[in-house]
């Protein structure tokens, strides 16, 4: 039997497979689809301090291998987000991972302080690609200083785990992981989807009404793949990899370029019981492979290289 | 509702882009209720990757069947599959047109919309005075005719665009005037959006309740990516776990 637990020093999980946020919805909805125990933590659906409509549909769009999304982060807000996670709680035993969002600074404190005394929460993901009323309307993930400032500010108040959750879409991500480490961050998960337009041909416009979109799913892999690695050797705190998973071999893939865990997103839409099937095929492969622990494995690949 | 893997028991090419696919699943055909949907994974792969969502047909307590329409690359590729090829199906998913008994219903349908109209009719025939108005834009749109004839309804109103089967014109011109006539209490729709919004300026004035299916581009189809939303005069909502059953004056039009 191989041991797919992981130890990201601040949790300990059964296996390395998290469910992404935005696409677990509150992970009620899944309760009848998979059993919830099986998975190695669950990030819910991003959370401001209110209730939020999200954007005008059409939201999704297909394109080869992937999804173009332009949801706008709706939700029910804090307050009834701490009912859904105690009913949650009681469903399962897997950790769970509230994803804070924020228009401003102080709303992600609020929101972040409003779970710091939860027993049922387990850590915080820190979506740091909300656009924001600071620096002209940029989302801080695009700015070193920004990033640094806002970890910073959270650290400085609450006491859970917090995990920060990178954008692709900037020049130079292990810069903005570096400011994350340095403020304070337990952990840094990526990526975040890329930024993507759509063109509808026969209205000859815009696919989205607000042009842009996430584009994420299996055609993202290889490019994930890339900047984890990357921020996986500027980095010294655990590493969450995402981007496109979609088998027990990508998985590996992940571990193998650094990171401690990983979370499936996509795939949880199109079937919602992959990270079941996932987590089996990642155990028949380390058996096969005679990979007793994960960590035996983690970032092997710059080993071998430089062997 | 149930995530499973079922085998295709036809596939059949009604005319042109119309198809009819059968499978085996006593669990979907038992539970299904008219008005609710599948999401059938297209690919083996992870292209095309999202499901589709398909309106249920017909149900017998063992199979299922939907009815589709070739509109793009899914329902494409969907209808090249053949019989004894495996499909992923979730469902049923969704809510249900009300289960009326004793009422005098307008059911109007235009062209593929007929799919969870006729449903209701299989199931609801006999416990209703049932209209249909069923309008395509030409004869060869117009499916299935002679299975509703012999369904149990009291009336069939019968449309084309082009007038080559039944009255020539839209399938809502004379909704106002079947209403008043019949004295119908209910109406069930479902059809493409222009047709349903004419639908709304003749219908929403009167006495009727009206119930209307929607249909959305959709992500999963159990509520969870937030995508396939409407706007209703309480907000936006999901139009794969609140819907696809609305009423109708709940809409923003």
């Amino acid at each position: 039997m191989v041991n797919t637990e992981v130890d990201l020093g601040f949790l300990k999980l059964k296996n390395p497979i998290i469910t992404a946020s935005g696409t677990f919805g509150y992970g009620l909805e899944f309760k009848d689809l998979i059993d919830l125990n099986l998975l190695g933590g669950i990030v819910l659906k991003g959370i401001y301090n209110n209730e939020r409509e999200g954007n005008e549909p059409p939201r999704i769009y297909e394109s080869s291998s992937g999804i173009l999304n332009s949801v706008g982060l709706p939700g029910i807000g804090k307050v009834k987000l701490k009912d859904v996670i105690k009913e949650l709680s009681e469903l399962t035993s897997t950790p769970i991972i509230v994803n804070v969002c924020g228009e401003e600074y102080s709303e992600y404190v609020e929101v972040a302080g409003f779970f710091d005394d939860d027993k049922n929460v387990d850590a915080l993901e820190l979506n740091i690609s909300c656009p924001n009323v600071h620096e002209g309307g940029k989302c801080p993930a695009q700015d070193k200083e920004h990033t640094f400032r806002l970890v910073k500010e959270i650290k400085d108040k609450v006491k859970k785990p917090v995990i920060v959750k990178l954008s692709p879409n900037v020049c130079d991500i292990s810069e903005i992981a570096q400011s994350a480490e340095r403020a304070g961050a337990d952990a840094i998960s990526l990526v975040n989807t890329f930024l993507g337009i759509a063109i509808d041909v026969k209205r000859k416009g815009f696919v989205f009404k607000n042009i842009v979109a996430g584009y994420s799913g299996p055609a993202i892999k290889p490019l994930a793949l890339k900047l984890v690695w990357e921020v996986v050797n500027t980095v010294d705190i655990p590493v969450i990899g995402i981007g496109g998973i979609t088998s027990g071999e990508d998985v590996l893939e992940f571990i193998y370029a650094g990171a401690h865990a990983v979370q499936i997103g996509s795939i949880n839409l199109v079937e919602p019981s992959a990270g079941k099937r996932i987590l089996n095929e990642l155990s028949d492969l380390m058996q096969s492979l005679k990979i007793k622990k994960l960590e035996e494995v983690r970032g092997i690949v710059n080993k071998n290289l430089y062997e | 509702m149930i995530d499973e893997k079922v085998k295709i028991e036809e596939n059949i090419k009604i005319n042109e882009n119309f198809f009819l696919l059968r499978f085996t699943s006593e669990y979907i055909s038992q539970k299904a209720k008219p008005g609710n949907f599948l999401m059938l994974r297209i690919s083996k792969g992870n292209d095309p990757f999202l499901r589709r969502p398909f309106s249920i047909f017909y149900t017998d307590g063992k199979n299922v069947s939907i009815y589709y329409k070739v509109v793009g690359r899914g329902t494409k590729i969907l209808s090249q599959m053949h019989s004894g090829e495996e499909i992923d199906v979730l469902g049923p998913l969704g809510n249900s047109f009300p289960e009326i008994e004793d009422k005098k219903v307008l059911l109007i349908a235009g062209g593929i919309g007929i799919v969870p109209i006729y449903f209701f009719i299989s199931k609801f025939s006999s416990l209703n005075e049932i209209y249909l108005s069923y309008g395509a834009s030409n004869s060869r749109e117009l499916n299935f005719v002679s299975e509703i004839e012999g369904s149990g309804i009291k009336e069939l109103f019968l449309y084309t665009d082009d007038g080559s089967e039944g009255k020539k014109g839209f399938v809502t011109s004379d909704i106002k005037k079947i209403i008043e006539e019949k004295e119908i209490k209910y109406t069930f729709s479902c059809g493409p959006t222009p047709m349903i919004k004419t639908l709304f300026k003749e219908v929403g004035n009167t006495e009727t309740f009206n119930f209307v299916s929607l249909e959305s581009r959709m992500g999963c189809g159990f509520g969870a990516c937030n995508t396939c939303v409407v706007k209703t005069k309480k907000g936006y909502r999901k139009v794969c776990v609140d819907g696809p059953v609305f009423r109708m004056e709940d809409i923003e039009w």
